[in-house]
């Protein structure tokens, strides 16, 4: 039997499945959301409910968004020869936040993971060889993880795409910034060492 | 708490909350372990790339009693096999082997021979770009290690040399003739494929890969092998399905 009443179970169990929380962190949620007043309890269920209805994949980038095609693929003054190729949105967040890359993004959802059953079937490619069909896109920039699920996704596109002769390019990996050689392992100081460039 | 040493291979990686991984690694004096390894999801880590899959490192480890989770508190790469699994082929081929591992090979029980047959053969893949006599050397030397593997020349129902190949199923313990066949072996396995497989006995990943051969009797003598370690592991694995499927 449950420690906790009924209802309070139940929200405990949901909210250990959100990615992060354990039971702990469960606990401490679901007792702050009773101490506060019902009112924070309905906006937050509200936000959440409002987010699902709302919030789908944008047609062309499969990229969150309200409406479709997204703010960033109906934008007129951003660069739409050059696309960058990410895993999950929030990986093209983190592109955004650089505030210099004024193209356009392609989400795959996922990367090359056989242990985890996902191939390429499973990845948004399809939508992708479309969008390059008409001939605008210039400049693929694979920037999936530099991990060995992340390289396996942009060899393979690569080769994907090799037939339609577009420029794809990948993004530098090697030594984070602020770090110190000497605690670099062998296989980043590699990368580094192959995607030196000319000063 | 001691800090316990060894030499490890990385079987595959899980993420842990917004920064941590779960590490399964297969260890050469300790077996296989499940370990925990800190801000190893950050761009920072001070792991490196030495947590990606298949890797060949050193470890040094903490472990507290009554704990499933080891902490990891340091690692070192010994060898590299990231840029293999570049190629998707190669990559589904290397996780075969560790879903093979993890499968097969229990939870902190040392097993050297296993360990030296993982890295035999991922250097062997990584030396030659082939996977289909490397998984061939795999699963062979997996079943014979685990003590699973039939007797590949004689019919285990009467005794007579399979000269024609020979016959199993799903629940079968060994090969049977054409005369002793039932309907629970209904799959046929042909006597080069058989030979093929015996062949790799007593000689070296490096020895094995030497001569050529036949592409169409390696798979039909893999079939075979990944039949039985199916049916071992009493689980269909994710990875055969897309070596099936030829990726």
């Amino acid at each position: 039997m449950s420690d906790f009443a009924e209802p309070l179970a139940r929200l405990i169990d949901e909210l250990k499945r959100l990615p992060g929380i354990g039971q702990k962190s469960a606990q401490r949620i679901a007792f702050h959301l009773l101490r506060d007043s019902p009112e924070v309890a309905k906006r937050l269920a509200a936000a959440i409910i409002d987010a699902k209805e709302k919030i789908r994949l944008c047609s062309l980038c499969n990229n969150f968004t309200e409406r479709d095609p997204c703010r960033i693929c109906s934008d007129s003054a951003r660069d739409h020869s050059v696309v960058c190729i990410v895993e999950t949105p929030y990986n093209a967040l983190s592109v955004e936040r650089t505030h210099e890359f004024r193209g356009l993004y392609h989400v795959l959802h996922g990367a090359l993971s056989p242990l985890q059953g996902i191939g390429p079937e499973q990845l948004k490619l399809k939508n992708l060889m479309e969008r390059l069909k008409n001939g605008d896109v210039k400049e693929l920039i694979i920037a999936t993880n530099p991990t060995v699920e992340g390289e396996a996704t942009a060899i393979y596109i690569s080769k994907l795409l090799k037939p339609l002769g577009i420029r794809v390019t990948r993004i530098a990996t090697g030594v984070p910034v602020g770090s110190e050689l000497e605690f670099a392992d062998e296989v980043t100081m590699l990368k580094a060492i192959e995607g030196r460039r000319e000063l | 708490m001691p800090l316990r040493e060894g030499e490890a291979i990385v079987l595959r990686t899980y993420r842990l909350g917004e920064a941590d991984k779960i590490v399964s690694l297969f260890t050469r004096p300790f077996g296989r372990l499940r370990a925990a390894a800190a801000g190893a999801q950050r761009a920072r880590t001070r792991y490196g790339g030495t947590l990606e899959p298949l890797s060949y490192i050193r470890v040094w480890f903490y472990e507290r009693e009554n704990r499933d989770l080891v902490r990891i508190n340091s690692t070192e790469l010994v060898e590299s096999f990231f840029d293999m699994q570049k190629d998707y082929r190669m990559q589904v081929a290397a996780q075969y082997v560790a879903e093979v591992a993890e499968r097969f090979f229990p939870e902190r029980q040392a097993n050297d021979r296993a360990f030296r047959l993982l890295l035999g053969v991922l250097r062997a893949m990584k030396r030659s770009g082939e996977l289909g006599a490397p998984l061939l050397y795999f699963d062979y030397w997996l079943l014979r290690l685990e003590g699973f593997l039939p007797d590949l020349t004689r019919c285990a129902a009467c005794g007579r040399v399979l000269d024609d190949g020979g016959y199993y199923g799903p629940a079968s313990e060994g090969l049977c003739c054409a005369d002793c066949r039932t309907p629970t072996t209904p799959r046929a396995v042909a006597a080069s494929a058989l030979e093929l497989a015996e062949s790799a006995r007593g000689v070296t990943p490096e020895q094995w890969l030497g001569t050529s051969k036949p592409a169409a009797v390696c798979a039909a003598a893999r079939r075979f092998l990944e039949d039985l370690i199916e049916a071992h592991a009493e689980k269909k694995l994710i990875t055969r399905e897309l070596l099936d499927a030829g990726v």
